[in-house]
């Protein structure tokens, strides 16, 4: 019953106009962001931050807007994966592999509708599982000390690392690049400045946001200069969209498993959508088999992924609002918003806040519903849209970020920093190095080595300490299994490396 | 060729190095706790440059790297962004944007007229989209000088 | 919490432009909306203007950086005559200022004009440990300094880390760098940690466990000041206790040095106005203020004594030399 309660208050405060406004205009981006080539769900949510700042939005309307973006991007990924073989964003890669054949069998309206049903269906289950396990896991954070902190924080970062490269030691160096850069500024404990060569501008530490547009955004435009925007222009068309109603419901256990599966899998710290629709996309395979026929455009494959990484958005939002750990890029991504807003996550949030938590929750729920019926019956509006041509969308998306920053900070010295991320993440990732563990190393860095200190504090310099509790141990058995595991099992499943025709 | 990830290990262990040297550096207080101000920057340090010890021996294949006039390319690009964070205050919003959104847009898809035209597009639609949609005033259309 | 540190101060700046006039009263806030000093200016501006203290609308400009150092080298160095400025301050202004943490700026450098409520410091434990009273605490740790670690929300050195410390102090125990703090992001982590048994006590603000005193998930052991609070009869007084500490974290302002007195005089007497007014009345029980008004030279003196003392313990600890 607290939950309907609580659902009230939040319905309180999403149903007001303004909110609903947000949550609509929210959407539309989404969408919009997920289904351009190139630009997904944490660059989107990165170049809306600074303008909601100076929109001077309060802190549940600022959330309820980047959240929306980020439901929206997730839903308007699969459009370009389908249409044009290109993921939107990465955890829409997946969708590519029956989603494209299916278009080209004759079929891409019935792709769009499939896959945006199935989105609907992830999301939504996602958000009632956000809604009763979240104030659950919240009570469980009495049994977090800085031992037990800091042992989360390492498995965000092995997990992350683990998936998020085909290579340890470089998943490894991305986090540790992340941790050092967070270094940077004043020592939380004795107020000294650390790694600022005396520079005024690095006293308060490099800005997570101007690392995150950076990383995300700018580098994003050297891959379009290198690549001189290749490949974004040829897509199939577009006729008629009916709903396959009889397809819908066959694939109804596909969606449901594949949801379970992927709210699951966003709840792991660091492990996020883009594993959630990986693993449901190699369930649904083997349960099929052979007979299945996935990857020659059936309605399961293109259904089991939707399902999985809308789930998995869902359910990454779990570990962000009740520990403060982010579970995947974009919750990085919106808990650098959180930090901004001055709410710390926690367990404390849904006691002290429960107006942003709740009304976050009830505007997830509507968005949900406006989502659909803007993917579904809407969708060929967001097709139009994928024919912005990519010489007017990337210097557009340059000049966003520059303003959005300069507008946040007025130092030129932050936009020069900005640039440099940017290099730093073309350079990167030509090398298969992942830049998401260099964002949880900005944002996670000086809570890491806080409660480190901390723990070390109360033990009195004994480092057994770290492995004097249950749960840690167990946390520290989980980090160093997500961190290995991967080097066996990648001989086993093989991430697609790219999706070509 | 396995060189990209050789070279990379290799700077990667210069800059931990580096990065641990001025740790050392780092100024205390004389309200200490056990951990101290260095102890973790220690730890990352040796962690990335253990990381870059790996890319120097177990180097990955590597990636397809741009031809010279693509890093050329790319140089512009690079310098054309510096340009911008610099020229934005002093130039106001208008001269840089057209110009950078140009160069931008030229190495895209090398059209002059085309990028021109998208570079006085893209000023003129932002600044009145940021000036006047989202009242970011703190950004002045032109040169302070001209305004007097 | 460096990653906390906003730099909106020009952000401030756009937003306030729309109110800008030449000769309004400016209220800096030493830091981003949503805090304690932006509280403290929007509150104080708002009211001024109700009470027609002010002609126009007071222009809130928020300037975080370096703790409030910031807006504290601005106004010194840049309007140190300007008596059309009044900046936020609270106790954590005083602490910064006696650890010589505004990189040589001292308090002597301003005015401090008045504080008009203030946040009682506690001492609380959770609602399971055996200390009953603060003498329970103070004898175990007189015992073994390491059968209590203390949490709080200021790093260690601030003043939530000075609570425990002063009370030990009056109770005659001098070896003080033996107790244990960890200095959490803020009361609400603090509290958290100590329900949850990893630390033993939690030092902040009356504010911070409002709702942890009505869940009946804490006991407050402390409340370190002169008289019981309203509202809160059933806690006691460090001083009835026998440690004669007050610690409060009080909510005023600062104006520039240079002004003349009776420039100063006359904002003494506009806060008075203030304080009186029947709207802070209501601000401060929404916000879990008590009452604390001192103004103009009696307040002066007062920060002075608090500043020594800040200094002397500081030095003890060794957070300055």
């Amino acid at each position: 019953m607290e939950i309907l309660s609580n659902l009230a208050l939040g319905f309180s405060i999403a149903l007001t106009p303004f909110t609903l406004t947000l949550a609509v205009l929210g959407c539309f981006l989404g969408t919009i962001i997920g289904a351009l080539p190139g630009l997904g769900p944490s660059n989107g949510v990165a170049i809306l931050i600074p303008l909601t700042f100076t929109f001077g939005l309060d802190a549940t309307s600022a959330l309820v807007l980047l959240t929306s973006v980020y439901y929206g991007a997730m839903y308007g990924g699969r459009i370009s994966s389908i249409l044009l073989n290109i993921p939107g964003d990465e955890p829409a890669l997946m969708t590519c592999l029956d989603g494209y054949p299916m278009a080209r069998n004759g079929r891409p309206g019935d792709a769009l509708v499939i896959s945006g049903v199935a989105s609907f269906v992830g999301a939504l289950l996602a958000t009632i599982g956000l809604m009763i396990l979240a104030p659950l896991l919240a009570r469980v954070a009495y049994l977090f000390g800085p031992a037990e902190y800091f042992a989360l924080y390492l498995l965000a970062f092995s997990t992350l690392g683990g998936i998020a490269s085909n290579n340890q030691a470089k998943a490894a160096l991305a986090s540790c690049i992340g941790l050092g850069i967070a270094m940077i500024g004043l020592d939380n404990s004795t107020g000294m400045p650390r790694f600022t060569g005396g520079n005024l501008h690095l006293m308060d530490g490099v800005d997570f946001l101007v690392a995150i547009v950076g990383l995300f955004a700018i580098t994003e435009v050297f891959f379009f200069i290198e690549s001189h925007g290749k490949g974004s222009a040829i897509g199939i068309k577009l006729d008629k969209v009916t709903i396959p109603w009889r397809e819908i419901w066959s694939t109804r256990w596909t969606m449901l498993r594949s949801s379970l599966l992927g709210f699951v899998a966003g709840i792991l710290p660091g492990a996020g959508a883009s594993l959630g629709s990986f693993l449901t996309y190699m369930m649904e395979k083997s349960i099929a088999g052979e007979k299945g026929g996935f990857g020659t455009g059936v309605a399961k494959g293109v259904a089991a992924p939707e399902a999985g990484n809308n789930a998995a958005a869902g359910g990454a939002l779990v570990p962000m609002l009740t520990l403060g750990v982010p579970g995947s890029g974009t919750t990085a991504v919106l808990l650098a918003v959180l930090m901004t807003l001055n709410i710390t996550p926690g367990p404390t949030l849904f006691a002290d806040r429960p107006d942003v938590v709740w009304g976050l929750i009830a505007s997830l729920l509507i968005a949900n519903f406006v989502l659909l019926a803007m993917n579904v019956p809407m969708v060929k509006v967001f097709v139009r849209i994928l024919s912005v041509p990519p010489w007017i969308l990337m210097p557009g998306v340059t000049m966003v970020s520059f303003v959005g920053i300069y507008s946040l900070t007025g130092s030129y010295f932050d936009l020069l920093l900005m640039v440099a991320f940017g290099a730093l993440g073309y350079s990167l990732r030509k090398l298969d190095i992942p830049t998401v563990p260099i964002i949880l190393g900005i944002l996670l860095g000086n809570a890491m080595e806080d409660n480190l200190r901390r723990a070390m504090v109360l033990s009195g310099g004994d480092w057994t300490y770290l492995f004097s509790s249950a749960i840690s141990n167990g946390l520290w058995l989980a980090a160093v299994l997500g961190f290995v595991a991967p080097l066996f099992l990648r001989r086993f499943i093989k991430k697609p490396q790219a999706v070509t025709d | 060729m396995r060189v990209g990830d050789r070279i990379f290990g290799l700077v990667t262990i210069v800059v931990a190095l580096g990065y641990i040297l001025s740790a050392t550096n780092i100024q205390t207080s004389f309200m200490s706790d056990p951990v101290g101000s260095k102890t973790f920057p220690y730890i990352i340090g040796a962690v990335a440059a253990f990381c870059g010890l790996i890319m120097l021996i177990l180097p990955d294949a590597d990636p397809e790297w741009p031809s010279l006039a693509g890093i050329l390319n790319l140089m512009i690009a690079l310098g054309a962004l510096v340009g911008y964070a610099y020229a934005l205050k002093p130039l106001g919003f208008i001269g840089p944007t057209t110009v950078v959104s140009a160069i931008l847009s030229y190495q895209i898809a090398p059209n002059l007229a085309r990028a021109i035209l998208t570079g006085v597009g893209l000023a003129v639609g932002l600044f009145f989209l940021f000036y006047y949609g989202l009242g970011l005033t703190n950004i002045d259309p032109f040169p302070k000088a001209l305004l007097g | 919490m460096t990653y906390s540190v906003f730099k909106a101060a020009s952000l401030g700046a756009v937003l306030a432009l729309g109110a800008t006039s030449a000769m309004a009263t400016e209220c800096i806030a030493p830091a981003n909306p949503g805090g304690g000093w932006d509280f403290t200016c929007r509150q104080i501006g708002k009211i001024l203007y109700d009470l027609g203290e002010v002609d126009a609308p007071v222009q809130i400009t928020n300037m975080a950086g370096a703790g409030g150092g910031l807006a504290f080298s601005t106004v010194v160095n840049e309007r140190d005559t300007d008596a059309d400025l009044i900046v936020a301050a609270s106790s954590a202004t005083t602490t910064r200022l006696a650890q010589n943490a505004f990189g040589g700026a001292t308090a002597d450098q301003v005015r401090f004009v008045g504080a008009i409520g203030a946040d009682p410091g506690v001492i609380v434990v959770a609602a399971d440990s055996p200390f009953q009273s603060l003498n329970d605490m103070v004898d175990s740790i007189i015992a073994d300094p390491t059968s209590v670690a203390f949490a709080g929300g200021s790093a260690a050195g601030g003043f939530d880390h000075l609570k425990p410390l002063q009370i030990l102090k009056a109770a005659g125990f001098d070896d003080i760098t033996a107790v244990r703090y960890i200095g959490v992001d803020g009361g609400a982590d603090a509290i958290t940690q100590t329900i949850g048994g990893f630390t033993q006590a939690m030092t902040g603000d009356m504010s911070e466990i409002v709702g942890f005193i009505n869940s009946g998930e804490v006991r407050v052991l402390a409340v370190l000041t002169e008289e019981r609070v309203p509202g809160f009869e059933s806690i006691p007084t460090a001083r009835e206790q026998g440690y004669d500490v007050v610690a409060v974290n009080w909510r005023g302002l600062y104006v520039p040095g240079g002004i003349s007195d009776a420039e100063f005089d006359t904002w003494a007497a506009k806060l008075q106005a203030v304080a009186d007014s029947a709207e802070w009345q209501e601000a401060m029980v929404a916000n879990g203020l008590a009452p604390f008004t001192k103004v103009g030279g009696d307040f002066q003196s007062w920060v002075d004594g608090v500043v020594a003392q800040t200094a002397e313990l500081s030095r003890e600890i060794g957070v300055i030399q």
